[in-house]
This record gives structure tokens, sequence and C-alpha cells, in this order.
């Protein structure tokens, strides 16, 4: 009751929504840019061309995926098998494409698994109501078992299908094939959030589900949508994998969905649903590559790949609570 | 801890001359805002004194001070004329004073006995805890209070009426001198009120100051000496209850004179049945329901907790489901039975739990309004904002909702502003029946007559509105029907001019 006291009479000066995500997206563009000239001082090679296209091909897979998981975490659910279906959709990708010889089907069978994995998550959380991230976690367990039931090692590519190659290694003018698969993901899923009734829908449930369910809404339907997004994201990025790699690998895709969530709440995404925006997944997503790009080319230890991004989201989160507590006042 | 004078029938020395408590010229700042500015406030001993005002006057924030959950800015506090310097809540239970809470602090995993002496355990040899003192001691303040408790009984299995009565024994446990009730009658029924009523004459009969915070008018008349009444952080009255009536109080509180509380402006209910229920069940609750409401008529369920107009409520929206029954909504079956089906058919639930279930807290006031009507803003799947943002400043301007703008996050909006949001929500849509469930609970005094007069203009517009309330003269102010239920069954339904009170309790007990 105190609190609604304050709230109320001070609010003409409190900070609305958009602000609120704007000013938290301010935040991360300057960890980024100071991280950017940190690392460039010490490394003027940092922005030859040359790094920049592997920095954004290194983002193009988490950026695809974190563009589903985006939607799916701001409607209060999350998905953790999203490695291991990358892994798996990988081997199922490669061996359709060595037994039919044509690119169509191998995607097609790729976006159905991953579709389906997406699909059962989102029925065994909104059917039988089990917590995602348990469910998922469950759900991880069955495909990091199941890829090796499926194949005990990587599925060789003996198609040498031409088309298959592009997809990961292909360009389009001067930019890598991945990165505008992964900026017209981004922007598509962004465009939904922002402008559409489904997007509103997206973030309504993820505010106030109950809400949304007495004002008519099928609530479940769309936190199924977010699952199975979710899921076909990971076919794509799956398929790009496979291609750079040449070979399905039932091992890759460990600790991804890790990155990918990581990437998503630095964005200022909140676990609690409601809350985030894709310009901050975009963001967070850069940061943690800049900082894996900065690790290697300054020479330091690579096991600090997964050290230093832990500390940021430490502190990034912890930045974005002190500076929520001084809004409130 | 020492409850030797515990002993029934022992009387306390309390010198009445001397203030329990005084406070003087308390000032408190948050960031932008002055909570409250030169406050006075003095509790005689054996006295109860209410503590009223509108939600954002600085009831809670000076209740707070007295418990020392907030420091002071100004002003001095003096318990039984010694200045005493409250730090924390560990001084303030030092200096005699307990505050019970709306939202009770016992741990709900410990027995009774157990969250009284929580503070200090009698122990025993080799410092153990002695177990049957402790049960003895608290079976002992029971009897002093007049009220018994089970020691043993787990907290948390009691209702909230118990544990009020364990933190009252806490206040003896501890010789408080000032007991403050924080809006203690919230979640209890009358028969729990009018038990709660009793023990709080008993503390003052035991020479205690009671410092009761409350903003129902009805109580305060029934159970306080003297009435102090805060606004906008500041003290407006103090007065023996004598002196006050009805309007004069409501007049302190909001500044201004209310009229006519329930103003009538709609014409005689229409004949056209707009919902019809039959027969329904649910699997907890609803026995064999069956009613039919008309369009331009407000239809009132009254009932005691318990009694299931909540489920009601939600069952015939679809919300909730049901084992049995037909509900039609214009002679349309709601089946499937969802609340999608609902809104299609033009049914709608504006619930009681508006945090929980109504608003999205963290979204702008616009989202919140258009949420059931975002449909017919698309354009291809795509929102129209601007057609959308007109519509809705429509509502504001003509619901006058208080908001800074519509991109203000509505969980900073005032209780009764929250509900016209809700409100617009449904129009928006366009209902044809609109269920509202205890829609002024937690909205002032003030604000309540706006939503009364809300609810009259949805009925002029010939929507039928079914209203759950447990608020006698809401319901006899309103509506044209009253339903009465009880333990899930539908007891009585009878037209307005032959319902009284009497008969309208009669039909809740059963």
């Amino acid at each position: 009751m105190d609190m609604s006291e304050l709230t109320q009479s001070s609010a003409p000066r409190r900070f609305i929504g958009g602000q609120l995500l704007g000013s938290s997206q301010l935040v991360l563009g300057v960890i980024l840019a100071v991280l950017c000239m940190a690392i460039s001082i010490a490394a003027p090679q940092f922005y030859s061309e040359a790094n920049i296209i592997a920095i954004l091909r290194q983002c193009a897979l988490v950026l695809i995926v974190a563009s589903g998981m985006t939607m799916l975490i701001i409607t209060a659910e999350v998905d953790l098998s999203v490695g291991a279906s990358l892994a798996f959709v990988g081997c199922i990708g490669m061996a359709v494409l060595n037994s039919t010889h044509s690119l169509t089907l191998g995607l097609l069978a790729a976006l159905a698994f991953a579709g389906a994995v997406g699909l059962f998550n989102g029925l065994v959380v909104t059917r039988l109501k089990v917590n995602s991230l348990i469910a998922t976690i469950g759900t991880m367990m069955m495909l990091q078992g199941g890829v090796y039931l499926f194949t005990r090692e990587a599925v060789q590519n003996h198609h040498r299908l031409a088309s298959f190659t592009v997809l990961g290694a292909g360009y389009l003018g001067a930019i890598p094939l991945p990165v505008v698969v992964a900026a017209l993901i981004f922007a598509l899923a962004a465009a939904t959030l922002r402008f559409t009734t489904l997007g509103r829908y997206l973030y309504a449930v993820g505010a106030n589900e109950r809400a949304v369910r007495l004002s008519g809404v099928r609530s479940q339907r769309l936190k199924l949508f977010a699952f199975v997004v979710t899921g076909l994201c990971v076919g794509v990025a799956g398929m790009i994998l496979s291609s750079l790699m040449n070979a399905g690998q039932p091992t890759a895709g460990r600790g991804f969905e890790l990155t990918v969530i990581a990437a998503v709440i630095l964005g200022g995404t909140s676990l609690l649903g409601g809350r985030g925006s894709l310009l901050g997944t975009l963001l967070g997503v850069l940061v943690l590559k800049v900082i894996d790009n900065g690790i290697i080319i300054l020479g330091w230890n690579q096991d600090l790949q997964m050290v230093v991004p832990g500390i940021v989201i430490i502190l990034a989160t912890y930045l974005d609570i002190v500076r929520n507590r001084a809004n409130v006042g | 801890m020492s409850v030797d004078f515990l002993h029934p029938g022992e009387t306390v020395a309390v010198d009445k001359s001397v203030p329990a408590l005084e406070m003087r010229g308390i000032g408190k700042r948050f960031p932008g805002v002055v909570a409250l500015d030169n406050v006075d406030l003095t509790l005689e001993p054996g006295k109860i004194h209410a503590l009223m005002g509108e939600n954002g006057a600085g009831k809670s924030t000076l209740i707070k001070i007295m418990a020392g959950v907030y420091g002071k800015d100004a002003g001095t506090i003096s318990l039984r004329g010694r200045e005493a310097d409250i730090k924390s809540p560990r001084d303030s239970l030092k200096e005699g004073i307990k505050v019970v809470f709306q939202e009770i602090a016992l741990i709900a995993e410990f027995s009774v006995a157990e969250n009284i002496f929580l503070e200090g355990y009698p122990t025993g040899k080799g410092g153990s805890i002695d177990w049957k003192k402790i049960r003895a001691d608290a079976a002992a303040l029971f009897k002093r209070i007049g009220f018994n408790v089970d020691p043993a009984a787990r907290t948390g299995s009691l209702p909230v009426s118990q544990q009020q009565m364990v933190e009252i024994a806490r206040a003896l446990a501890h010789e408080a001198r000032v007991v403050v009730m924080d809006e203690p009658t919230s979640s209890l029924t009358p028969n729990e009120v009018s038990l709660l009523f009793t023990v709080i004459r008993r503390l003052a009969a035991l020479g205690i100051a009671v410092l009761y915070v409350s903003h129902k008018l009805d109580e305060v008349f029934e159970i306080a000496d003297t009435v102090t009444v805060l606004r906008d952080g500041r003290h407006v009255s103090t007065r023996p209850i004598g002196q006050h009536t009805n309007d004069t109080l409501i007049q302190d509180m909001i500044g201004r004179r209310i009229e006519n509380l329930f103003p009538r402006k709609r014409g005689a209910p229409g004949s056209k049945v707009a919902l019809s229920v039959e027969g329904l069940s649910t699997a907890k609750k609803l026995k064999d329901v069956s009613f039919e409401a008309h369009a331009g008529e407000v239809l009132g369920f009254f009932g005691l907790m318990g009694a299931g107009r909540t489920e009601l409520a939600k069952a015939i929206v679809g919300y909730d489901p049901i084992t049995s029954g037909a509900i039609s909504v214009d002679g349309c079956r709601l089946l499937p039975h969802e609340t999608h089906t609902g809104v299609r058919l033009g049914i709608g639930l504006l619930t009681e739990d508006r945090k929980s279930e109504g608003l999205m807290g963290e979204l702008p006031v616009y989202q919140n309004a258009s949420l059931a009507s975002l449909g017919a803003f698309a354009r291809m799947g795509f929102v129209d904002k601007v057609s959308e943002r007109k519509a809705v400043q429509d509502y504001v301007d003509r619901f006058r909702i208080r908001t800074p703008s519509l991109f203000q996050q509505v969980k900073n909006l005032s209780g009764g502003n929250q509900q016209k949001v809700l409100i617009s929500r449904w129009l928006m849509r366009g209902l044809k029946v609109i269920v509202v469930d205890e829609p002024t609970r937690g909205i002032d005094v003030g604000a309540k007559s706006e939503i009364f007069a809300l609810i009259d203009r949805l009925a002029g517009e010939g929507l039928a509105v079914v209203m759950m309330t447990s608020e006698m003269p809401e319901l006899l102010g309103l509506a044209d029907r009253i339903a009465v239920m009880c333990e899930g069954r539908l007891t009585a339904i009878m037209p307005r001019d032959e319902a009284t009170q009497e008969n309208i309790l009669n039909a809740a007990i059963g």
C-alpha cells in the first residue's frame, strides 16, 4: 500500500515503459562501445574488415535462435533444449541430405524436427502445466541422449551439394549469408513484436496471463506459438551450423542455450515476462561475441570465453537493478 | 521474558493522565513526494483511536514510522511522556508498540506458541527451550484476550482472523502499551469482525492504547472513541466520534462533499433476457444455480465469505470449468466453456483481484485498456496505434481517468483509476453482459461514487450488469434485483423494493 502511495503522487516523473527499455539498452550500448574501444586500443586489427565480418558471422547463429527466444521469454517461458536440439537438427538434416540429395527436403526435415521439438515443449508446458524450465531440461536430456541413439559419430557430408555449402560459407555481396539470414529473421521478429497484434499479445501474456485469458484471448496458443517459433529458429541455425562444419555433429551446441539465454537477458528482457525487446537482444549478442572475439585476438586464455561473459551478465543485471532502484527512488 | 502480569483478573496499573504515545510534527519525505507533513497524533491509554484517510493519505507511512520500518525526517515520538528514539522494528517493540499489519508477519510453519514467543523463548535447564512453559504461557495470553487459539496449531493452517489473535497475543507477550491494527477486517467475515471487536475492546480495557487504521466508516463508528483523519499527508481533524456523522467523516477524508453516493440516472430495466444461467454446478462450490439477468438491469449478488460469488462470476464467463448447467448470452450457448467464447458472445468479468487477474502492471495504460479489443484496431495483423490511442484517450477523458499520460505504467495509478481502465477495457470491446466482482474493493471513498456512477451508466446503456458484492450499502444502492447465495447455492432472489437488510442476511445464512 505504501508503494502505491508513493508512486501515485510521484507518477509524472516516473519512467514510462518505452523509456525504461531504452535506457536499459543505453547501458548496454555504452558497455559495447567501451569494449570495442578497449579491444581496438590493445589490438588495432579489431576494426579490420575481416575481423568485423568474423564477429558478425559469430553472432548470426546466436541471433537467429535468440530472436525466437526473446519472444518466448517475453511470454514468461524459456527453452533450455535449444542447444541439444541444434546438434540433433544438424545430424538429421545431414542424414536427409545424404539420402535425398535435395537441399529443400533437408531443410524441411530440419525445420520439421526442430519445430516439432518446440511444439512438444509447448504442449508439455501449456497442457501438462509443467514449468518450462523443468520441461525443457527434460527435453534437453532426451535430445542429448537421443542424438546418440540416432548416430554415434558425426554425420559426414556424402552428398556434396554446392548449395548446402553456400548456406554457411556463401556471401551476398560482402556479407556472409548466415548474417543475411539472421538479419531477416531478426527484422521479422522485431517487427512482429513491435507492430503486430500478435506481438502485443505476446507481451500481454507475459505481463499477466490470467488477464489475457479473461479478455478472451487464447493465452496457451500464444505460448505454443512462441515455443514453435523458437524451435523453427533452431532448425535454421542447425542447418547453417552443419553447413559450416560440413557435418552433423552430435556434440555441437553444448552450452549454446546458455549463450542464447544470456544474450536475451543481457538485452534487458525480463525472465518474469512482459518486458523486453529484440534490439536489446541484438546488443546482448554483440556484447557477448565482441568479448569472445577480443579474448581471441588479444591472445588470452580461451577458457576466459566462458568466464568473462559470466561476469558481464551478473554485472549488467546488477546495473539494471541499480538503475531501476534509482528510478523508483 | 516475563509473563507474570498475565494472571487472570489482574488489572494493569496504567497512568491514564499521560498519553501512551504522542507524535508531534511528524514529517516524512520520499524522493519527489512529501508523504507526511507536520502530523500530530496522541493515543490515550485505554482508548480506541481510529486513523482514517484515503489511499495515499499517509496512514501507512505513519504507522510504519511507529513500527520503526521507516525513519522519520522531522518531529518527535514520546511514549508515556518520555521521548523515544525508534530506529528499527526492534526499538519499536521494546518501547511497547506492536503493529499488526494487514499482511500478517507470522511464520506459517511454526506453531502458534512458537510465534508468540519468537523474540525470546522461555528457556529451561541448560538453555533448552521449555516447550511446556511456552504452550502454557500462550494459553494464558489467549485467556487474557478472551479468545482461544490452540497454541500447538500450525500457524499457517489458521484462518486470518485467528492469526490476528496470535499477533494480538504477541502484543501482550511483549507487554505492549500501544497496539496498532492496520485494516484488520479486510478479509474477515462479519462474525469474525464482531469477535475481533470484542478482543479490541478487551485490549482497551487492559489499559492499552489501540490505534485502529481503517477506511470503513461503519466500523469506525462502532468501535472508535476518537478519530483522526489524514489527507494528502496532512492532519485534517481529530475529534471524538460523537461529533462525526458519515458525511462529516467523508468530507474530512476527501476534502469535499459527496451529495449522493448512489446517483441513479438510468431508467427501468428492460425485459429482454441478456444472460440466462440454468442448473450451474462446479466441482468445488456451486450447486444448481439458475437465474436470468435482463438488459439494462443491475442484478446484485450478495453472500458471506465463501458463499460462492467469485466462483459464480468466474464460471459464468467461461474462466473456471463447470460440471453441469447451461449458460446463454442473448440466447447463444456458451460452448465451448472458454473465455474466448464468452467474450465473443459478449460476456466479460471485471475481476475482484485487479492485480493478479486484471492489470498488466508493467504495461502502459493504453495497452491495458485495449487488450480485449486489440483486434478492432488491427489492419492485416498490424496494430493501428493512432486509432488505438485515440480510442483509449476517449475513454480516459470520458471516465476522467487520472493518469499523467497513456504511456504511464498502469501499476502507478490509484485503485479507482485502475478500475476505470479495466472497465474501459470491456467497454471498448462492447459487451452485452458484464460481471463485476467486488467493484470497489481497495478503492477510495471518493472514487467509489464514480465507480457506482459508471455501473449505473453501463446498465443505462443497456448492458446487463451482474454485480457480486459483500457490501450491503452497495447492494441496496445499486441493484434492481438482489440474489443471495449461501454455500454455493442461490437461496433467494428478490426485487430491490422487497429487500431489507434482514431478509437478505437471513437468506445469506441459509
